[in-house]
């Protein structure tokens, strides 16, 4: 059994994990989308150092290590060098949801994710990792949403990042661990894939212009 | 020891008073700072009050009765939603008020009366300014319910004199729900306040202001009353988040001791959550009207994650 002061500090937390994916959803600014997704890396590390402290585990002290390395530091370094490169700042269009009903239907995507664990979760009496397991996998679904509500390929990569973010969460409490690495490579490879599209296309091109210039290609193909 | 009506009265919304004018002078010297000037004394508003006092009444030819009496009565609406939220100590017995259901409706009325205030004079100012705030009041108002609904829930009772006592015991900085809440709280109070993204309390430009519009029309004895009433609705809204959220120092026993200690508690917690409202007013950008439900879903999202926490654990 956990220590309680862990236990409610897990749950501080979450809270301002759900904090910062809200306001992703939400958030114009392309340097504030970035220091908001390195504040809930962090808050990812926190969490999995104070599981760390509980069940001694090292596994997870070497993943709040890489988080921080990497989620903190390095690609957040990244893509404020590319939004310098390139002299983009802003983020303001939206397609198909408003700021406004990105939140409400990121709020019936929690509500989905809640009632669809808490059946499986009846039979065990652990709250912590019912409630672990839905806030990851919310906030996978909520990645998802920033990825179809925004335009710009860079904030697409956030929300890349964010459900890489959830994929973890879910790891922590739920699944085993060489499992969630797997998930882990699957799921940065995506988010390196996205980056280096970033990296050549230029962070001003929408979606439909890498199909624009993924067109030109088929003519290698014609006779 | 039990205390009636009238020490609670006199305690409670005589403290209220004497606070409110010092935590708006205090969030003007704190935004006058971040933008470098020196900025009013920080008395500056109990000195307008008493200016403002001595002077005569001008109304507009135009108006009517409804001028005259809508700041009396504004005023009257909110000191008795002041007996709803204690500041310094909770009373044994809470003498039907505060339930918070009628927190909200009698300040919702202090409202409706300063915007009668604004319109009855006829004056496109008033007019535009009190149609605004009570647009921005329908928008805003189901928001509010349904954090406060998200507060009763949590705390299992719609008593704020009992939610009070509940997060005195329990541990509220701790207690995720309660964190949650205290966000959509601070934005109740920024909007309910009117001030920056929502409106600018500084400008008289006919463009932006909300409710400096609605009270241009007023002058002398009524201005006061009506800039006594915003900073009483001020300082009932903080008390209602530092309670909330950091209630140590809230008399229980009742000796003028503990009376003192609460008195001082609160001083200095309020003194606190007014520098963050004047540093978080200087950082943020005024929103145009349609870009302000953005903020206002953010409390209203969060207020609903704040019952499915509560669900959940």
């Amino acid at each position: 059994m956990m220590n309680p002061t862990s236990i409610l500090l897990i749950k501080v937390l979450f809270v301002f994990i759900l904090g910062t994916a809200a306001l992703i959803i939400m958030q114009k600014s392309l340097a504030s989308l970035f220091s908001l997704y390195s504040v809930q890396s962090l808050l990812m590390a926190v969490v999995s150092l104070v599981l760390f402290k509980e069940t001694g585990s090292y596994v997870l002290l070497s993943l709040a290590i890489l988080t921080v390395i990497t989620k903190v530091v390095i690609i957040p370094y990244m893509l404020n060098k590319v939004r310098k490169d390139s002299g983009i700042h802003r983020d303001s269009e939206f397609r198909y949801l408003t700021p406004v009903s990105a939140i409400l239907v990121g709020i019936a995507l929690i509500f989905v994710s809640y009632s669809s664990f808490y059946r499986v979760f009846q039979l065990s009496q652990d709250n912590l990792f019912f409630l672990g397991a839905v806030i990851g996998v919310s906030l996978a679904l909520l990645g998802m949403l920033v990825i179809i509500s925004r335009k710009k390929i860079v904030t697409k990569a956030v929300g890349y990042l964010m459900m890489e973010n959830g994929v973890l969460l879910f790891g922590l409490f739920i699944a085993e661990l060489p499992f969630i690495i797997e998930l882990f490579i699957i799921v940065d490879l995506v988010i390196f894939i996205l980056l280096a599209a970033v990296l050549s296309m230029g962070i001003d091109s929408t979606e439909e212009d890498l199909t624009r210039k993924l067109n030109n290609l088929t003519k290698w193909f014609k006779q | 020891m039990t205390t009636s009506l009238l020490e609670y009265f006199f305690i409670n919304t005589f403290f209220v008073l004497l606070v409110s004018p010092l935590f708006m002078g205090l969030i003007k010297k704190v935004k006058a700072h971040m933008q470098g000037r020196r900025g009013p004394p920080l008395l500056q508003m109990y000195y307008q009050l008493l200016k403002l006092f001595k002077k005569e009444t001008v109304v507009s030819l135009n108006s009517s009765f409804v001028t005259l009496i809508a700041p009396y009565i504004n005023i009257i609406f909110m000191l008795a939603a002041s007996l709803c939220v204690p500041l310094v100590f909770i009373p044994t017995a809470n003498f039907g008020f505060g339930n918070v259901i009628l927190f909200l409706y009698l300040m919702v009325m202090a409202k409706i009366f300063m915007a009668f205030g604004g319109l009855d004079a006829g004056s496109s100012f008033g007019g535009m300014g009190s149609s605004r705030e009570m647009t921005i009041s329908a928008i805003f108002e189901p928001v509010v319910i349904i954090v406060v609904s998200a507060l009763a829930f949590v705390l299992k009772t719609f008593n704020i004199h009992e939610m009070f006592a509940a997060t005195l015991v329990g541990p509220s900085l701790t207690n995720a729900a309660l964190v949650l809440t205290g966000v959509a709280l601070f934005i109740i109070l920024i909007t309910e306040t009117s001030r920056v993204p929502v409106d600018n309390p500084e400008t008289h430009l006919e463009l932006t202001m909300v409710h400096e519009a609605m009270i241009l029309e007023s002058s002398g004895p009524n201005l006061a009353l009506m800039e006594l009433s915003h900073a009483i609705k001020n300082t009932l809204l903080m008390a209602m988040l530092i309670n909330i959220l950091i209630p140590w120092g809230l008399a229980v026993t009742l000796t003028p001791i503990s009376w003192l200690i609460g008195m001082l508690a609160f001083l200095f917690k309020g003194i606190v959550l007014a520098v963050i409202m004047g540093v978080f007013e200087s950082v943020t950008a005024k929103s145009r009207l349609f870009g302000l439900r953005t903020f206002f879903i953010l409390a209203f999202s969060l207020a609903f994650v704040t019952i499915m926490f509560e669900l959940l654990v």
